[in-house]
C-alpha cells in the first residue's frame, strides 16, 4: 500500500529510492506495463473466451490475469488450454493430483497440541506462470544478495568493516541473539557461510516484486517444489509439450557439487543429511533430499567426535569419516558442548570439529546473522557496501523502532503497518495490523515501547494474486514465493521458479502450510519460444 | 594425517585386539586419493540405523504378507468344514502368538486356557486390532515406518508402493468386516507386499540394504513357518487316527504357507503329515521352508564384513533342521523340536542385531543410540 518514499511521513525508506534502483523496479515490471494493454485480436475477431469468466482479482495484482480480464502473456497458452479442458475435467485432474499426492506421501506435520499429524502437502493444480526474462532479473538479483550477505557475515566474524565504515551499528551485531561468538575468526571453504538460501519473494499491487525475507539458517520447502513439478507433469503432461517451462531438476545435481566442493578432503566426499529425526516437521524433506542424493539421513546419534577432531558415522562397518554435513538442525541444537547443553539432537564435539576445519557445515554455524529482520533494513547498504552495486531487488521499507522517530510513526500508525520480531526469521510473532483486534494492537504498542530494539515495522504490502481452485471455484488468492539459491567456492545457482504458497482464505495473507496455506507450480515460461 | 591419533585412540582404551574392530586405514579418506591398487571403500555407507530399519521392515512386510495368507487359508478351510467339525478360530491366535493379548481384550472375565473366540472378534484382532502387536494393519504400518526412516536406503518406488498399501488397508477396513470383503482385503495385503517385494528385486542394488531386508524377511519367513507348523500339528495330532478330514487339514496348512501348488509338484501324493513336514522344513527348493530361508539368509550373511558369529548361529539352526527326523516327529516330540528351532532362529537374530545394530566400536557408546 505504502510503495514509494512519499508516503513516509517523512521518513527516508531504504532500498527503493535511487534513480538506478527505480530503473531496475521498472524493468523487472516490464511483463506488467505490456499486459496492461488490452489484447486485441490480430483478424478483429472476438476477444479469447475466458476459462474462468467471474475471475476478478479486484485491485491486487494477478499473477495470470492483467486488469482488463485478458491473460497476461506468460499465461496465454495456459489460458486457452484450461477454456478447453473446462471445469469438470480441471476438478478431475485436481482430484487425480491430491490422489498421486496421498500416494507418493508427500506430507507435512501439523502440531496439534503436543501431536504431530502427517497431513497431506495441499497442491493447487492450476500452475503460477513467470516469464523468464523477467526470472532472470529476479535470479541476478537474488544471487547478487546472497553474495553480498555472505560477504556480510564473514566480515561479521572477522574485521567487521562495516560496523567501523558506519554501515551498521555495532549494536546490530554485538547485540544480536544470532551472533555466535564461537564463530569469529573461522574461514569457511571460500569464505562461504550460507551455501543455502530460501527466500520469500512477493509482488505488490504494482508488480513490483520485493524479497520479505532471507532464510540463511535451515530453510526448507525445496523438496515440495520438486514434488509439485513432479506431479504437475503428470496432471499437465500436454501443458509441456505448449510450453517451453523451465526444468527445477537440475537442483539436486546443483546441490551435490556444491556440497561437495565445500569438503576438507580430497577424495570422493562422504556426506550426510543431519536431520532432528523422524518427529520433526520438514522430516519428509530431509528424506527426500537423502534419497535424491543418494546419501545417508543422520540424526545426531549416528555421528560421533572422537579425539582426533573428525567426525564419524556408526555404520555397520564400524566408525567412517564425515567429510560435508548438510545439516537441518539449528545452531543452538548443533553441539551441546558448546550449545544447548540439553540438546539430544546435535553431536557432542561438531563445533570443535568444524572449528578445526574437519568437517563443512551447510550452512555454517552462525550465518543467521544476516538473516534477522533488523538486518533486513540494511540488506541495501549492505550490497551498496560489499559489491559497491545497486540492488537488483526491491525491499520492503523497514522501520526499526529502536529509533526514535520511527518508532513514534509505528507507534502512531499500527493499525497500518505489520510488526515483526527484529530477530527472528519466518513469521513467528508477526502482527498484521489491519486485521489485529483493538486488544492485539495496544498489547503490541507496549511490547514497542518496553523493548523497542527487539521490533521493527513494514507497511502492508498487497500480495499479489493466482488464481485457485476452491471448493469447485475459480477464485483469487493471494501467493508470495520461495526460491532457492545456492552458493560454493564454485559459483551460484537459482532454482528456476520457486515454491509458490498460496493463502487459503480469500483476502487473507498468511500462506504458511502450517495455518491450512496450500502451494502452487511454479512455471518459469520462455515466450519467445511459445508454440501455440 | 588422522590415523596415528585413532591408533593411539584404540591402544588406550585397550580395546585393540577386540573382535571387530575397524582397520582404521579403511575409514581414512586419505587413502583413497594414493595410487594403492586395493579397491576403495568409496564414499557410501550404511548406517547401523538404517540398516536396522531396512531389516524390521523386511520383517514387518512378510509378517503381514504370511499372516494374510494364514487368515485367508483358514477362512477357506472353515467354510469347507461341516458345523462342527471345524477347528474354530483359536488356532489362529496361537499361530500369531497373541492369544493372551486377545484373552485380555475380548474375555477379561475367563481365565479358561480355551479360549471362545468368535470368528468376528479374531478377523478383528488379527486384522487391525489396536491391541495386537502383529495386526497386519499393524504390521504394514510398522514396515511403512521403518521405510519411511530408511528411505534414504531403498528404492523410492517401494517407499510409495507401502505408503500406498498402508493407505488401502486402512481406508477399506470397513469391508473387511463380512468374509467376502475380507478375502478381497487379504488378497491386496498380500498383492501388495509382493508388489513392494518386486519392487525392491527389480531395482534396488544388490547391496548391503538389501541383504539386511532379505535377511528381515528370510528369517521372520522362517519363524511363522515353524509357527503355523506347530499350532497346526497340535491340532491335527489330538484329532489323528480316524479323521476324515486329516487331508483337508493338510491342504488348509500348505495352503497357509502358499505351498500347496508346490507341494503337489514336488511330492505328487496325497498330502499326509510326514510329507508336509519335509517339504516345509527341509525342501531347498521352495523359499518357504525353512532350511530355504536359512539358506538364503547365509548367503546374505556371507557378503558382510564381521558376519562370523551370525554365521555360526546360522549353521547351527540349519544343522537342527536338516538333522531332524521327519517320520519319528509326526508321531510325537514335533513341538519340542519346533521350538528348538525357534530358539535358533532367536540367536540368529540376536547376532544379527549385536554385529551390526549395536556394535561395539571405538566411539561407539551404545547407551547413547537411541533405540
Amino acid at each position: 500500500m505504502l510503495s514509494d518514499s512519499g508516503k513516509w511521513g517523512g521518513h527516508s525508506p531504504v532500498g527503493n529510492t535511487t534513480a538506478t534502483n527505480q530503473t531496475h523496479l521498472r524493468r523487472i515490471t516490464l511483463d506488467v506495463e505490456v499486459s496492461d494493454v488490452p489484447i486485441a485480436p490480430e483478424d478483429g475477431s472476438e476477444p479469447e473466451p475466458s476459462p474462468w469468466p467471474s475471475f476478478d482479482p479486484g485491485l491486487f495484482y494477478d499473477e495470470l490475469v492483467g486488469p482488463n480480464g485478458a491473460p497476461r502473456p506468460a499465461a496465454e497458452a495456459l489460458w486457452r488450454h484450461f477454456t478447453e479442458l473446462g471445469p469438470e475435467a480441471l476438478a478431475e485432474r485436481q482430484e487425480a493430483a491430491d490422489r498421486e499426492m496421498r500416494a507418493i506421501g508427500v506430507t507435512f506435520t501439523v502440531y496439534e497440541g503436543s501431536t504431530g499429524v502427517d497431513r497431506p502437502w495441499p497442491f493447487d493444480i492450476i500452475p503460477r506462470v513467470m516469464p523468464s526474462d523477467e526470472w532472470q532479473l529476479i535470479e541476478s538479483g537474488l544471487v547478487q544478495r546472497l553474495n553480498a550477505l555472505n560477504l556480510f557475515i564473514d566480515d561479521v566474524y572477522h574485521e567487521q568493516r562495516c560496523v567501523s565504515s558506519g554501515i551498521v551499528p555495532s549494536e546490530l551485531v554485538s547485540g544480536s541473539p544470532n551472533f555466535r561468538r564461537e564463530c569469529v575468526g573461522i574461514d569457511p571453504p571460500g569464505g562461504i557461510w550460507a551455501h543455502i538460501c530460501g527466500s520469500d519473494l512477493i509482488r505488490d499491487e504494482d508488480g513490483i516484486v520485493y524479497v520479505l525475507e532471507d532464510n540463511l539458517r535451515v530453510p526448507s520447502g525445496v523438496s515440495y517444489l520438486l514434488e509439485n513439478r513432479m506431479v504437475a507433469k503428470h496432471v499437465f503432461p500436454e501443458m509441456f509439450r505448449h510450453y517451453s517451462i523451465e526444468p527445477v531438476d537440475p537442483y539436486i545435481g546443483r546441490l551435490a557439487n556444491m556440497l561437495a566442493s565445500v569438503s576438507p578432503s580430497t577424495g570422493d566426499p562422504t556426506m550426510v543429511v543431519l536431520t532432528p529425526g523422524i518427529y520433526n516437521s520438514a522430516y519428509f524433506e530431509h528424506a527426500f533430499l537423502a534419497q535424491q542424493l543418494g546419501i545417508e539421513l543422520v540424526e545426531g546419534s549416528d555421528l560421533v567426535v572422537l579425539d582426533d577432531d573428525c567426525v564419524y558415522a556408526r555404520t555397520i562397518d564400524g566408525l567412517q569419516q564425515v567429510d560435508v554435513i548438510y545439516r537441518r538442525i539449528d545452531d543452538l541444537y548443533l553441539d551441546p558442548e558448546v550449545f544447548v547443553p540439553e540438546s539430544l539432537l546435535g553431536v557432542p564435539g561438531l563445533m570443535r570439529a568444524w572449528r578445526s576445519g574437519r568437517v563443512a557445515l551447510v550452512n555454517a554455524p552462525g550465518a543467521g546473522i544476516a538473516d534477522d529482520k533488523k538486518v533486513y533494513s540494511y540488506v541495501p547498504d549492505i550490497i551498496r557496501f560489499f559489491l559497491d552495486e545497486e540492488p537488483i531487488l526491491a525491499t520492503v521499507p523497514t522501520l526499526r523502532c529502536s529509533d526514535e522517530d520511527s518508532r513514534h510513526y509505528v507507534l502512531s500508525n499500527l493499525e497500518r503497518l505489520v510488526v515483526k520480531p527484529a530477530n527472528e526469521s519466518g513469521g513467528y510473532g508477526v502482527l498484521v495490523g489491519t486485521q489485529a483486534s483493538t486488544e492485539e494492537l495496544a498489547a503490541a504498542a507496549k511490547q514497542i515501547e518496553t523493548e523497542p530494539n527487539k521490533w521493527v515495522a513494514q507497511p502492508v504490502i498487497s500480495l499479489s494474486t493466482a488464481p485457485t481452485l476452491c471448493d469447485g471455484e475459480i477464485a483469487p488468492r493471494h501467493v508470495d514465493l520461495r526460491p532457492f539459491i545456492l552458493l560454493g567456492p564454485e559459483g551460484a545457482y537459482v532454482t528456476r521458479g520457486g515454491l509458490t504458497r498460496v493463502a487459503r482464505n480469500a483476502g487473507s495473507l498468511v500462506v504458511n502450510s502450517s495455518q491450512g496455506g496450500g502451494s502452487k507450480d511454479t512455471w518459469v515460461v520462455d515466450t519467445r519460444g511459445q508454440t501455440t | 594425517m588422522t590415523q596415528p591419533q585413532i591408533d593411539r585412540d584404540i591402544q588406550d582404551q585397550g580395546e585393540s585386539d577386540a573382535v571387530g574392530l575397524p582397520d582404521p586405514a579403511s575409514i581414512d579418506h586419505d587413502h583413497l586419493g594414493d595410487d594403492s591398487p586395493k579397491e576403495p571403500k568409496g564414499p557410501t555407507m550404511l548406517l547401523a540405523r538404517m540398516a536396522e530399519a531396512v531389516y524390521w521392515a523386511g520383517r514387518y512386510l512378510e509378517r503381514a504378507e504370511c499372516t494374510a495368507r494364514i487368515v485367508q487359508a483358514h477362512t477357506d478351510t472353515h467354510v469347507d468344514m461341516p458345523v462342527g467339525q471345524d477347528v474354530g478360530w483359536a488356532p489362529l491366535l496361537s499361530i500369531v502368538g497373541v492369544d493372551s493379548e486377545f484373552a485380555e481384550r475380548y474375555h477379561q472375565a475367563t481365565e479358561a486356557d480355551e479360549v471362545d473366540a468368535a470368528e468376528e472378534d479374531v478377523i478383528e484382532f488379527l486384522l487391525h486390532g489396536t491391541e495386537n502387536p502383529s495386526s497386519i494393519l499393524g504390521a504394514v504400518a510398522a514396515a511403512r515406518e521403518n521405510l519411511r526412516t530408511a528411505r534414504p536406503v531403498v528404492p523410492r518406488e517401494a517407499w510409495e508402493a507401502c505408503n500406498h498399501l498402508y493407505l488401502m488397508c486402512s481406508d477399506h477396513l470397513d469391508e473387511a468386516k463380512s468374509r467376502k470383503g475380507r478375502v478381497q482385503w487379504l488378497r491386496r495385503v498380500i498383492a501388495g507386499c509382493q508388489q513392494i517385494n518386486g519392487i525392491m528385486l527389480g531395482t534396488m542394488s544388490r547391496d548391503e540394504a538389501m541383504s539386511f531386508l532379505l535377511m528381515g524377511e528370510n528369517l521372520e519367513r522362517a519363524d511363522l513357518t515353524t509357527r503355523v507348523l506347530d499350532v497346526r500339528s497340535e491340532n491335527l495330532h489330538s484329532q489323528r487316527g480316524d479323521d476324515p478330514y486329516e487331508v483337508v487339514h493338510w491342504m488348509s496348512v500348505l495352503r497357509s504357507l502358499a505351498a500347496y501348488q508346490p507341494y503337489r509338484r514336488a511330492i505328487p501324493a496325497r498330502p499326509q503329515g510326514g510329507s508336509t513336514l519335509r517339504f516345509l522344513l527341509q525342501d531347498d527348493r521352495f523359499p518357504r521352508a525353512v532350511s530355504a530361508c536359512l539358506s538364503e539368509t547365509r548367503s546374505h550373511l556371507k557378503g558382510l564384513a564381521r558376519s562370523e558369529n551370525a554365521l555360526d548361529a546360522c549353521a547351527d539352526a540349519s544343522m537342527v533342521v536338516a538333522s531332524a527326523a521327519v517320520p519319528h516327529l509326526t508321531l510325537g516330540g514335533l513341538s519340542e523340536f519346533l521350538d528348538e528351532v525357534q530358539v535358533a532362529l532367536a540367536d540368529i537374530h540376536d547376532r544379527i542385531h549385536e554385529t551390526y545394530f549395536r556394535p561395539s566400536f571405538v566411539g561407539w557408546q551404545p547407551d547413547s543410540v537411541a533405540s
